[in-house]
């Protein structure tokens, strides 16, 4: 290995400053005698100066709370509230008891029914399921102080019973405090409207999801892209994805699953792809939107004039992506005449 | 607990009180989370990372030494994490995915180095998505968190020796990208007294 080589290995420690005197004086000996060395040298701060201009990114506000949230620590509350893992003994109002249990039996009740319904699960043509289940009175990042007195002794299954802590005694009071989970899952085909309006809750309301938002929806892509169960109310969750999440990545992910969607149930999603199409400043949503919009005009959806107007405008849009001017054209010239 | 160190606020979360928990996240939550969203070029996964890595923080406080930097141990934290999420081989697709950043612009800045650093930030973006994760995650440390090679080392679970060669490695790549100058090769033959 030549000494040139040696030399520029040491090269980014000389950039961080993290090279020993002598070393460094060497470096710059040799760089200062050796031209294909100083040009390497130069190239180097070039570059380091160059990465300097990738800007700090701004760490969303929904984040802090997520983690707060995730932590069972109430954000804003005062600090002496804060102290989730020491569990004070104080007696809660039975009201408030009551509702945290009523709130528990209201979950495992549903599982248990849903989980022995040999029939078809009944079809409940109001949002209300969903709207108490936003509604209940019961968080799961709450810690709760139990009087053991109010607690059955008897212990049905195996409760999930995580992070235990022996709490020393107060007066006459010890203390063990745990996280307890427990989980629902709800089974269906995917035609159920049980079923469909829960995943539309959830695309809409995506904080919970242990995968990511884009995975999510790849998810619901793949069973709902398949005509027989494509579903109007999963289309409409996903246009509302593509309207108001914030992230480019999940936007894209929701115009192209409506892209897929059989075109009836596409077509109810029109004004949103023309919204996405007119509005969204990312090209690539864009894209998705109006090859959704072409797809529509091939399979002869009717299109009225509003979207006409809005392909016509964004093929000669000069500052528009190209792939979105050609697409719109091709849209435009796949209409059918009513 | 502003004023507190860091070793103090963990020792209280070590004895169960979580309430330092937002103070210690205001101090690093920014720098985890460009750290994340650098190395994943994902933001939806930066910003699971960041709360994944906090909530660890409070779950696991007691493997916390409090002869270590809080820095190094949450970074080790992250870039664990980090790993993982690329090494599901879902995600992996997800690499690729196209996520516009929209900058800020400073305003004592002229128009002209407004737009020519708008133009280094997608150049430096995509000559770091051509470098491989563990080179990706070991400039990442050294040039922007300002870590030393020994702790990248203990970061990333490898040796300083190997650390030196990814970052030597990652800053060729990087210079061909952004100055457009490759290695010369062994050119120069000059001894070193």
């Amino acid at each position: 290995m030549s000494e040139c080589h040696l030399m520029r290995e040491s090269m980014p420690l000389l950039l961080t400053e993290s090279l020993d005197r002598d070393r460094r004086e060497l470096t710059h000996q040799h760089i200062e005698s050796c031209a294909a060395c100083g040009d390497e040298w130069a190239a180097y701060r070039d570059s380091w100066a160059i990465m300097g201009d990738l800007a700090e990114v701004e760490v969303p506000a929904r984040v802090k709370q997520r983690f707060l949230e995730a932590a069972g620590i109430a954000a804003g509350a005062p600090l002496e509230q804060r102290r989730s893992n020491v569990v004070p003994f104080y007696r809660r109002t039975s009201a408030k008891w009551l509702a945290q249990a009523a709130g528990v039996v209201i979950i495992a009740g549903g599982a248990y029914f849903a989980g022995n319904q040999t029939g078809a699960l009944r079809v409940d043509p109001t949002p209300a399921t969903i709207a108490n289940v936003q509604q209940m009175p019961y968080s799961i990042a709450e810690t709760r102080v139990l009087p053991a007195s109010q607690i059955s002794p008897q212990i049905e299954g195996r409760p999930d019973i995580q992070n235990v802590q022996f709490l020393d005694h107060e007066g006459d009071k010890i203390g063990l405090s745990f996280d307890v989970t427990s989980r629902v899952t709800v089974t269906g085909s995917p035609s159920d409207r049980s079923m469909v309006r829960l995943l539309s809750y959830v695309l809409e309301n995506n904080k919970g999801l242990s995968a990511s938002p884009s995975r999510a929806i790849e998810w619901v892509k793949e069973t709902y892209s398949d005509p027989q169960f494509a579903d109007p109310e999963i289309a409409s969750a996903l246009a509302k994805v593509m309207r108001s999440d914030q992230h480019e990545g999940v936007r894209i992910r929701a115009a192209e699953s409506l892209k897929t969607m059989p075109a009836p149930v596409a077509g109810d999603t029109r004004e949103a792809l023309i919204d996405a199409l007119k509005n969204d400043p990312n090209p690539a949503v864009r894209i998705k939107a109006v090859e959704a919009l072409a797809n529509l005009a091939r399979s002869g959806e009717a299109l009225d004039p509003a979207t006409i107007d809005t392909l016509r405008a964004k093929s000669v849009q000069s500052d528009e992506n190209l792939y979105v001017r050609a697409k719109a054209a091709e849209a435009l010239s796949n209409i059918k005449l009513q | 607990m502003k004023h507190l160190s860091d070793q103090e606020l963990m020792a209280v979360v070590q004895g169960g009180d979580y309430s330092p928990a937002s103070e210690i996240y205001d101090r690093y939550s920014a720098r985890i989370y460009n750290f994340a969203f650098r190395f994943l070029k994902n933001a939806e996964a930066a910003e699971d990372a960041v709360q994944e890595v906090f909530v660890k923080m409070l779950r696991h406080a007691n493997q916390f030494h409090g002869d270590a930097k809080l820095s190094t141990w949450l970074f080790s934290i992250t870039a664990n994490w980090c790993r993982d999420y690329l090494r599901k081989a879902d995600n992996k697709a997800k690499e690729s995915d196209d996520v516009l950043v929209t900058l800020p612009a400073p305003n004592e800045l002229s128009p002209e180095r407004n737009l020519e650093m708008r133009e280094n930030e997608v150049r430096v973006r995509k000559a770091l998505e051509a470098l491989t994760p563990e080179q990706r995650e070991a400039i990442l440390l050294s040039r922007y968190q300002g870590l030393s090679y020994a702790e990248i080392a203990q970061i990333a679970g490898c040796s300083e020796g190997a650390v030196k060669t990814r970052v030597f490695r990652a800053m060729e790549t990087l210079k061909k990208a952004l100055t457009g100058r490759d290695s010369g090769g062994d050119r120069c033959l000059n001894a070193i007294s």
